[in-house]
């Protein structure tokens, strides 16, 4: 089920929080928790109920793992804990892999002339498989709290952040679903949650699905092979980047809303990541849940930057190739981890110290152009749009902008409206062009959510609710999450 | 974390539906009586009303060509006109016009021994009710045109009000600048205009040479029989006919034009064809199935350039013209009285 679904926001949310409270009400707080498990299932198998058995599986199998760790990490047995942590985390990385690796592992890295394997990949198997693996890392440390399976599935399927995440530490989470409190409805908690999932809910269906429609039409021309101009090119890679944040962004905000609602807190996800005046600090604001998790499960246990600088930029490297191939099965999604471990590397290694503004841009610029591998169908479109934007097919405008900027002319090629942008009408152009410059004030010139005021909160409520109305209930298309598929 | 730490307060509720209400409110006032998008619906508005104008003042029997740019761009009434001997309006405008206000506008100028020839394309069948009801006319309709608005079925009346998004709310004041402005509007030099009968022309071959790399790759996509058999357009189709009938209307349904290499399968054409037959009309398929090379078209598949324009129209008088002699042969009375004057169109 999609939250930026009618069928979500009119029918399952009321009745999955009405009746959460009332659970806590009548039964108190376990068959609150009861029913959020069971409201969490029913959300997961409206897409595919079938997968429903393999989240229940993957719950019970890993809280058997945790309840052994902790046993043994308890006893004074910490190598026993530690085997059996690293049996746990294959278990996990061996189901995320046969679901989302094997046909990239045999046709794409060992090139083996087969017939694709009939895998369907669950939906949010990558979210669930990272949840647990914190939480047998944290059992193995022993200082997790043992509440039981009841409360554990709770968190594990949790529905606000089952799908794409966050992705919260067991430890930030376990408490606040263990208070006593918990099942008490708090009037301030409705209030602030529904207003950020109002809004988050905004930044998907009014912002990113507008520059969905853009960037669409550019990547699919890149596709068919298509000679992009310089304008075009570039408007589709920054929609695309504007696509992105307010979809993931958005998301994230409405988990972080609906848990609000049910009286649970989760950390932030994104912080204007595209205001970073570096690179590294891009990663410390952009999906800071994962950057968290590959930090602490990956980047430090590889060594980090302990044992010097050649074998920090190896870490560095592995990771952020590791962290691209956690986003899909593919080559593409490779050369954008690459891509972000290069400028990492590049980052650590000169440390340049340029004024907030020239960071600024040049981190942007950076992101931007990492973003084509990443959105594109492949190398052939990657390369077909990064050649647009190198200027390589020339640099073409409307007439009618030409025409009143006769300057123009010297720069770009007078024609009657680009093809590859927008709509491809004679005033797709300023269309184009006049959402671009609304979505990058926003993103550069606003606060973000987690930042306003109550007030401010509400003028941008007032701002966005009537097209977050015409878009959820109106717009004749309804476009998934584009994290959904990691 | 600083999100926990701002709180809404006690007021945090009534502070939300407030919010929520004042939106709706600025919304519906700005769309229903400030925001216009005079450049993009204006031009729509403005050749729907032209071609009307047209229909309304010329008599009964005529022949009414209605579908989207398909009808205006690869049809020429003023071609057709001499060759079946009955006055002719093109009335093609744009896929995404709702076929149900197209209809309801132009069943008011429609009367007994009419013909209305429809070679609507694909995607008119297949459009679904989500996305007919949220279509430019919409947004026409409750800015300009309450009458028609109020009579759709109400659906149509929340869907109109809900038409306009975040696009729309940013080009409004865009294009009211740009009128201000006096800005250079490269339509007319780049594809054409519209001619007196509605027929788009000046698209020639010279101007077509700008999409030539367009076209040469353009892929073609096609609607499955079972799309065409269940699409809401079809459904619309269907209803117009239906009222047709009743008042002594003719539609005869056509094909679009397509690609000669990338032809609708077989299958799909038979379901465009049951659209009509099922309904008791007649449906004219020309020997070449309206399938042209891509050197013969404009700028999309459903746009012939002119001179190719000028060949199907021929094709299609050719065919027409039978059928007009003999539906004129057992015309039956007007029931709605007696036709307007015959006036010659003019360029």
């Amino acid at each position: 089920m999609l939250f930026n679904s009618p069928a979500f926001v009119m029918g399952f949310l009321p009745l999955a929080v009405g009746g959460f409270f009332l659970a806590g009400r009548v039964g108190g707080p376990r068959w609150a928790l009861r029913w959020l498990v069971a409201a969490s299932l029913f959300f997961y198998g409206w897409w595919n109920p079938k997968f429903v058995f393999l989240l229940l599986g993957s719950i019970l199998a890993n809280y058997g793992f945790g309840q052994q760790i902790l046993r043994l990490a308890r006893g004074g047995r910490p190598q026993a804990a530690r085997r059996w942590l690293i049996a746990g985390v294959a278990a996990n990385l061996a189901l995320l892999g046969w679901f989302k690796y094997a046909n990239f592992l045999v046709q794409g890295v060992l090139r083996l002339h087969t017939p694709e394997l009939d895998i369907f990949l669950p939906l949010a198997i990558s979210f669930f498989t990272f949840q647990q693996i914190m939480f047998l890392a944290e059992s193995e440390s022993g200082n997790r709290i043992d509440a039981g399976l009841l409360p554990y599935a709770s968190l594990i399927a949790f529905f606000p952040h089952l799908i794409a995440g966050p992705i919260v530490r067991p430890r930030e989470i376990m408490p606040q679903l263990l208070a006593v409190d918990l099942v008490v409805p708090r009037a301030q908690n409705i209030a602030e949650g529904s207003t950020i999932f109002l809004l988050g809910l905004a930044k998907k269906v009014v912002l990113a699905d507008t520059f969905a429609r853009f960037s669409d039409v550019g990547f699919a021309a890149a596709a068919h092979g298509a000679s992009l101009s310089f304008i075009e090119a570039w408007y589709a890679a920054a929609s695309y980047a504007l696509q992105i944040y307010f979809d993931f962004s958005g998301y994230s905000d409405m988990a972080i809303g609906l848990a609000r609602m049910l009286n649970v807190r989760f950390p932030l996800n994104f912080a204007s990541p595209y205001k970073a005046t570096n690179i590294a600090d891009f990663w410390r604001r952009w999906h800071i849940t994962l950057s968290r998790f590959l930090r602490d499960y990956l980047y430090i246990p590889l060594g980090g930057n302990r044992h010097g600088e050649a074998r920090r930029n190896v870490n560095l490297m592995a990771t952020m190739l590791l962290g691209g191939l956690w986003h899909g099965a593919a080559w593409n999604f490779v050369l954008w981890g690459g891509l972000h471990g290069l400028y990492l590397i590049v980052h650590g290694q000169f440390r340049w110290q340029l004024p907030a503004f020239v960071g600024r841009a040049l981190t942007l610029l950076v992101v931007i152009v990492a973003w084509v591998p990443f959105r594109a169908s492949g190398m052939g479109a990657t390369i077909a749009m990064l050649r647009g934007m190198l200027g390589y097919n020339g640099i073409a405008l409307p007439q009618m902008i030409v025409h009143a900027f006769p300057p123009l002319a010297a720069i770009a090629t007078p024609v009657p409206l680009l093809p590859y942008l927008g709509d491809a009408r004679t005033l797709s152009f300023p269309e184009v062009t006049a959402c671009l410059a609304v979505g990058w004030t926003i993103v550069l010139g606003l606060p973000a959510v987690h930042e306003l005021s109550a007030r401010a909160r509400g003028w941008a409520l007032t701002s966005g609710f009537a097209f977050t109305v015409q878009a959820l209930f109106f717009a004749p298309h309804v476009t998934p999450f584009l994290y959904f598929r990691f | 974390m600083r999100a926990s730490a701002v709180g809404v307060g006690r007021s945090g509720c009534p502070r939300l539906l407030a919010a929520c209400l004042a939106s709706l409110l600025i919304y519906a006032v700005a769309f229903g009586v400030i925001l216009d998008r005079p450049l993009m619906l204006g031009d729509l508005q403005r050749q729907i009303d032209a071609k009307l104008a047209r229909a309304a003042t010329i008599a009964s029997p005529k022949l009414v060509i209605l579908a989207g740019s398909n009808g205006a761009y690869s049809h020429r009434c003023e071609t057709i006109e001499p060759i079946i001997g009955m006055p002719c309006v093109n009335g093609g405008v744009a896929v995404g016009i709702g076929l149900d206000y197209l209809f309801a506008r132009w069943q008011h100028v429609l009367h007994a021994g009419d013909i209305v020839y429809l070679p609507m394309e694909e995607a008119q069948y297949v459009r679904t009710r989500a996305a007919t009801v949220v279509g430019p006319d919409a947004a026409i309709m409750f800015r300009h045109d309450w009458r028609t608005l109020a009579s759709l079925p109400p659906e149509r009346w929340l869907a109109a009000l809900f038409s306009f998004d975040l696009r729309a709310a940013l080009m409004g004041p865009i294009e009211a600048v740009l009128i201000v402005a006096h800005f250079h509007d490269p339509r007319p030099e780049a594809t054409g205009t519209i001619n007196a009968w509605g027929d788009h022309i000046g698209h020639t071959a010279e101007l077509a040479a700008t999409s030539r790399t367009v076209l040469a790759t353009a892929p073609s996509y096609h609607a499955s029989a079972e799309q065409i058999r269940t699409g809401y357009g079809t459904t619309l189709i269907g209803g117009f006919s239906r009222w047709a009938a009743t008042h002594g209307v003719r539609v005869i349904g056509g094909l679009p034009t397509e690609f000669a290499d990338a032809p609708m399968p077989d299958a799909t054409l038979q379901a465009i064809r049951s659209v009509y037959a099922l309904n008791g009309d007649d449906f004219v398929a020309l020997p070449n199935f309206s399938r042209y090379p891509r050197s013969a078209f404009f700028d999309t598949g459903e746009h012939l350039n002119e001179t190719w324009q000028v060949v199907h129209s021929k094709l299609l008088a050719e065919q027409l013209r039978w059928h007009c002699a003999s539906i004129a042969a057992v015309r039956p009375a007007d029931p709605a009285g007696p036709p307007a004057p015959r006036n010659k169109p003019t360029d």
